[in-house]
């Protein structure tokens, strides 16, 4: 098993290699077109999401950050700093998987029910550059909720710690730098969720791409699950446990807020291992996305 | 078209490249995170699924595994203040299994155990049973925070203060203090968990010890120093050693533990049935009149020396 867990990473850079050097002709002129495309549509995704008033949902979870410190008044100052930390942290998480879903889920079949894309897609602009332009719009949104909400948090968590005065035993901590890191960490695992629920919005209805979001939701929040299953299974459970494990987002590695709100210490390098990891697995599901929508009769 | 199709199944075979190059990266994301992801760890989910509450399935499924940890907590102070102590077990059990890195949940659980609900007890079966139940789930503490010097330290002081057994306890206190971030006081316990069993020959190596740690911290200097010189003056003191076997013994008596029987005390002998000290030579106890042993051994908590 080791030589097999060697050789896998080399053929998968040989078949990469591969690919690029055959398609080397077809990538280099099409990106060259293809980021103006996928930024003009990116700005028209976000300038449709502040129609949509989705900020009105941030401020609404603003507010219950800006308030919550006065609930656990009445606990030690490590328990406030704790409570704030996880609460907060999870909170940024609940809203920020809402908003990716409603927001992704609704980009690309709103799009077909309502035919604008007939107009999109009859000027220059090609299947996978509308695909990826969507996401990228995505992205920049999730990316300013989830920053309004982490500054909220981090702001709430240092007048905290001038107004709550420490005891012997118990003082308010509240580990910035975790924070910070554990809120970049939420933003990377929405980033994976998001392009995933771009690929089934390809293929299915609104509906059905929030019922599946929702799910890939928890079985990605799962993993360890698989993977302790699969590590007790053996036989062909065994290989389609590992299958299952290698095709699920693994959200579970971008997951810091436990050691964040434990003020443990942080696994920093494993954190870029989970981005890089990400942006792999994103990478390879846009693919499809994009293949899916090519083949999608519009 | 056929320039298409080509370019499609290379894409897709580019995306199974890609996929095969993440293999290295999540095996490297398992190592530098083996609390989570070790097939070996102390905690695993499924356990959590196994054995755990309602609670823990759910938010394991969920990934809010932390602020489900915290809602019961709160509630468990709820609990706390109409004073059913039973039913604050599986509340505690629960948080626990949710959060492991919870080290204040894990220090309540134990201490509850081993203090209120021991305490409570009305036999010595139940009093043995909250006892040991109590460093069980205090030792499974530091399984799951292995470095936390707080866990360790809980785990050694209840050995020491509930438990009075002062080796076990002494292990532990060392492990605590050459933790990271470990305070002065826990140095100072390296020594006093043989104060009272008056075992000098680790006694003062630990008192020396201690000394020569945490030298800008002229409070811990300052006791260090008054303990070595008071232990210096009365180590050969009849009377202070008979002070010691009474506090000693006295503390377990209403722990309902074994008397320390102290049997290479140059000055007394420990009568086995009410742990009081008598002359070195008597042949009845001096306070209950009972014959004394001509050999000193006898029940004890623990084994007299760590094996």
């Amino acid at each position: 098993m080791p030589v097999l867990s060697r050789l896998i990473p080399v053929l998968g850079v040989i078949v990469v290699a591969t690919v690029v050097v055959l398609t080397r002709g077809a990538w280099l002129p099409a990106i060259g077109h293809a980021l103006p495309a996928i930024w003009r549509i990116a700005k028209v995704t976000v300038a449709e999401a502040r129609r949509r008033r989705v900020v009105q949902a941030v401020i609404i979870l603003v507010a219950v950050i800006l308030f919550s410190p006065t609930f656990f008044s009445y606990r030690s100052p490590y328990e406030q700093a704790r409570t704030l930390i996880s609460g907060g942290l999870a909170a940024i998480m609940v809203f920020g998987i809402l908003l990716a879903i409603f927001v992704a889920a609704f980009l690309i079949p709103h799009e077909i029910e309502t035919r604008t894309v007939y107009a999109v897609l009859a000027k220059p602009v090609r299947r996978f550059e509308f695909v990826l332009g969507k996401y990228l719009g995505a992205l920049i949104i999730l990316g300013v909720i989830v920053a309004v909400m982490t500054g909220v948090l981090v702001l709430v968590l240092v007048l905290q710690d001038k107004i709550v005065h420490d005891l012997p035993d118990s003082a308010f901590n509240p580990n910035l730098g975790p924070v910070l890191f554990a809120a970049a960490m939420n933003y990377c695992a929405l980033a994976v969720l998001t392009g995933l629920i771009i690929l089934i919005s390809t293929v299915a209805s609104t509906t059905m791409t929030v019922v599946s979001a929702f799910i890939i939701w928890a079985i990605g929040s799962g993993q360890t699950f698989f993977h302790d299953l699969a590590e007790r299974a053996s036989g062909a459970s065994r290989v389609l446990l590992l299958v299952l494990y290698t095709i699920v987002p693994k959200l579970e590695n971008f997951d810091f807020r436990n050691e964040a709100s434990n003020f443990m210490s942080m696994s920093y390098v494993s954190g870029w291992h989970a981005v890089l990891q990400g942006i792999g697995y994103t990478f390879v599901v846009l693919l499809v996305a994009a293949l899916f929508f090519n083949d999608r009769q519009v | 078209m056929r320039g298409y199709r080509v370019s499609r199944w290379l894409l897709a075979l580019l995306g199974i490249g890609v996929l095969m190059l993440l293999v290295p990266a999540q095996e490297s994301i398992h190592k530098a995170r083996p609390r989570l992801f070790d097939p070996n760890r102390k905690t695993r989910t499924t356990s959590g699924l196994e054995l755990g509450p309602t609670p823990a399935v759910i938010a394991s499924l969920g990934g809010f595994r932390t602020v489900a940890a915290d809602l019961l907590w709160m509630r468990m102070e709820r609990v706390w203040d109409t004073g059913n102590w039973w039913a604050l077990l599986p509340l505690l059990d629960a948080v626990t299994q949710l959060d492991p890195n919870f080290i204040l949940a894990w220090k309540v659980y134990g201490w509850h155990c081993a203090y209120n609900m021991n305490a409570e007890s009305e036999t010595l079966l139940d009093r043995k049973y909250w006892l040991d139940r109590g460093l069980e789930i205090l030792r499974r503490a530091v399984d799951v925070n292995p470095k936390s010097w707080e866990m360790v330290f809980e785990l050694g002081w209840t050995y020491y203060d509930r438990a009075h057994q002062p080796y076990r306890a002494a292990e532990y206190v060392r492990q605590a203090d050459e933790l990271p971030g470990a305070p002065s006081y826990v140095t100072r316990m390296r020594y006093r968990v043989y104060e009272h069993i008056m075992d000098f020959d680790r006694l003062f190596p630990e008192l020396r010890y201690a000394l020569s740690r945490h030298k800008d911290d002229h409070a811990h200097q300052k006791l260090v120093k008054r303990d070595l010189e008071w232990w210096s003056k009365v180590r050969d003191d009849p009377r202070e050693h008979r002070r010691q076997i009474t506090i000693e013994n006295t503390a377990r008596q209403q722990r309902a533990l074994p008397f320390w029987l102290f049997p290479d005390d140059p000055y007394w002998v420990v009568c086995p049935y009410d742990g009081l000290p008598s002359k070195k030579g008597s042949k009845v106890c001096q306070a209950c009149g009972r014959p004394l042993p001509a050999s000193p051994a006898g029940p004890t908590s623990e084994p007299l020396l760590p094996g």
